[in-house]
């Protein structure tokens, strides 16, 4: 290992030889101090420090896997959507070469965003400050008043900065700033299989649905990111009034319902999966089960599938991005700040699908989930308000119980990898024993600083 | 659509009558309307719709000015409501459920309905009108949510009474990101 300082040419796309500032290393904050997992303990202080914060850009963000959109938003080259990784905004874009890639938006001259709309189709992003523009492969093409730049100016290295990785997996694209991760696939790892019973039901794949809800919340993205991977357990009381009106009497989950069985996916890359496996605790669509040719599903995913993970469910690949197998919904929540969070949801759809079953779930997800669904709105009243607690001194340093399911997680023979009841902590405790561990490892960009004695706890 | 609103000086006396009396029944409905949201009245305020109500909010997107055409969301597209009567009364049950959280302790709203332009359309007795909303929400302590923008609706009178009632609403929220937590009243 080199002690030369960390340029920001050790971050991804353009590695350059001297137009590079060193940057300036934070301190780290140890968050060992914050967490007994083995008892299922955890200390509020991760949801609301602004030092942990800053920390979770650099370790946790920047080093992951971060959902950016669905490929079939991407028909024709030049075809754009923007998006955020971290707090980082970013542009995916289709090149001529019709190679998605993605960039940071922000133009290398002055650092002004290069692209202000959601998504269209474009051949050149335009600086709107002085007019550096690039092509959508991020060369910089042309510099206005270029003749005023030294001879040492190099155009060819002022290109925007690019993501060091970008893959899909069926139809989701994802990238990381991090040279080093592991191929998308094994950054997955087990949770691909329980992800298969949303994305994989037939060899067309999905497609999203035109659109992108997008809302803020006055929450840590912990609290939602952590809840999709591992809580079923506020469904029951969060979400009874939902459960009241959707239930075929009208009055509610019968008691085998509510107490049903099912697991709950854990694993030490910090993904969750948890789903009830009772045949009638279903609250799809009517018009999309009825469509549902279970059969064929069993025969191409496994009675164990149709049974568990397709079921009402809901799975969080570590960190940001969460999904809803029977709602269709998939959504990434961008931290903005530890107090705040902002969701953007997409609706995808079989692409095999008739268009009336591919409506039917458009509107079954809109109604139940996103702002205005009966699901949804309840759950930003909860994460507000627990955020709303989390700045007195008492309450903001409790610990909370993360102590439920401890003990009952093993290999059942059925449902690949570890997982325990459905009713169950698990998932939360494997995403923060993940988060823990990146927050406590430097991560790539700070390798080739010089060592910094409070990086190694 | 003219660029002009229907009472142009142009128009007859008669006519201006007939404008003006439209344009205060309309004014009174919106009136009403947003009372029984603010009342939290949601079974009363069904009443105002016909039964094969379409009651849309497309989501809005920034787009370049050449591509203006898609900033607002299409038909089909992911939308913060695409209702029926039937899934607004569904919608409604849950707020008597007595465990609707988001709205327990309820918010308090006003709805402020302005810039009413109405004219006829379509078949004698129904109407198109536009409008402007300011909804306020405050809930709770002090969480403070506005949620402003226009509506266009086709009014249609009830054949047995004569009543105005809205038989098909679309909501632009001038808003990209929306800035609330949710959406838990109506607009």
């Amino acid at each position: 290992m080199t002690t030369t300082p960390a340029r920001l040419g050790a971050l991804p796309a353009r590695r350059v030889g001297e137009d590079r500032l060193a940057r300036v290393p934070e301190p780290a904050v140890d968050v060992s101090p914050y967490f007994d997992l083995d008892r299922g303990l955890v200390d509020r202080t991760i949801f609301s420090d602004q030092a942990v914060y800053r920390q979770e850009l650099r370790r946790v963000f920047a080093p992951s896997w971060l959902f950016l959109a669905h490929e079939s938003q991407f028909t024709k080259p030049g075809d754009f959507f923007t998006s955020y990784m971290g707090e980082d905004p970013v542009i995916v874009t289709m090149g001529k070469d019709r190679k998605l890639r993605a960039f940071l938006n922000a133009c290398r001259h002055r650092g002004m965003r290069v692209c202000r709309a959601d998504a269209g189709a474009t051949k050149a992003f335009t600086c709107s400050y002085h007019g550096w523009s690039y092509d959508t492969s991020g060369k910089l093409i042309n510099v206005p008043n270029g003749g005023d730049y030294p001879a040492h100016f190099e155009q060819d290295q002022w290109g925007l900065i690019e993501v060091a990785q970008l893959d899909t997996y069926k139809g989701l694209v994802f990238a990381t700033w991090n040279p080093e991760a592991p191929p998308l696939v094994d950054a997955l790892g087990g949770l691909a299989w329980y992800l298969d019973a949303m994305l994989d039901h037939d060899p067309e794949g999905t497609e999203a649905v035109g659109g992108v809800h997008k809302w803020v919340l006055e929450g840590n993205w912990k609290l939602a990111a952590e809840q999709f991977a591992s809580d079923w357990y506020h469904v029951n009381i969060s979400h009874a009034s939902a459960l009241m009106v959707m239930s075929p009497t009208g009055k509610g989950p019968k008691t085998e319902i509510v107490q049903t069985p099912g697991r709950q996916y854990t694993d030490s890359l910090g993904h969750g999966h948890g789903f009830p496996t009772h045949p009638k605790s279903r609250f799809d669509d009517r018009v999309v089960h009825e469509w549902t040719d279970y059969e064929a599903l069993r025969e191409r995913l496994g009675d164990a599938r149709v049974e568990g993970p397709m079921t009402t469910g809901h799975g969080t690949v570590f960190p940001n991005f969460s999904y809803l197998p029977v709602n269709g919904s998939i959504r990434v929540w961008h931290p903005k700040g530890p107090d705040k969070m902002e969701v953007w949801a997409w609706t995808i759809v079989d692409k095999s699908m008739p268009d009336e079953v591919k409506d039917a779930q458009r509107i079954y997800n809109l109604r139940t989930f996103g702002p205005s669904g009966i699901f949804e709105q309840d759950d930003g009243e909860n994460w507000s308000e627990v955020q709303a607690t989390a700045h007195g001194f008492v309450a903001g340093s409790m610990t909370l119980n993360y102590q439920m399911g401890l003990g009952l997680q093993s290999e059942d023979g059925v449902h690949p990898g570890t997982t325990g009841r459905l009713y169950s902590d698990g998932a939360a405790r494997g995403f923060y024993t993940r988060w823990r561990d990146l927050m406590n490892t430097p991560a790539w960009h700070e390798k080739n600083t010089e060592k910094n004695p409070e990086d190694t706890p | 659509m003219s660029i002009h609103p229907p009472d142009t000086p142009r128009t007859t006396a008669p006519a201006v009558d007939e404008d003006m009396r439209l344009h205060f029944e309309v004014q009174r409905l919106y009136a009403l309307e947003a009372q029984l949201l603010d009342q939290h009245r949601y079974a009363d305020w069904l009443e105002l719709f016909t039964d094969d109500l379409h009651y849309w909010a497309p989501v809005r997107t920034n787009r370049l000015r050449r591509q203006q055409a898609l900033a607002d969301g299409s038909p089909g597209e992911v939308a913060i409501f695409d209702e029926t009567k039937a899934s607004l009364a569904w919608r409604i049950r849950r707020f008597d459920s007595g465990m609707a959280w988001a709205e327990d302790p309820p918010s308090r709203t006003r709805h402020l309905i302005t810039n009413i332009l109405v004219w006829p359309a379509g078949e004698p007795g129904e109407y198109v009108a536009e409008s402007s909303f300011l909804c306020y929400r405050n809930r709770l302590e002090r969480e403070v949510d506005l949620y402003a923008g226009g509506r266009t609706d086709q009014l249609r009178r009830d054949p047995d009474d004569g009543r105005l009632l809205i038989a098909r609403r679309t909501i632009l929220l001038d808003q990209n990101v929306l800035l609330a937590k949710n959406i838990s009243t109506f607009l």
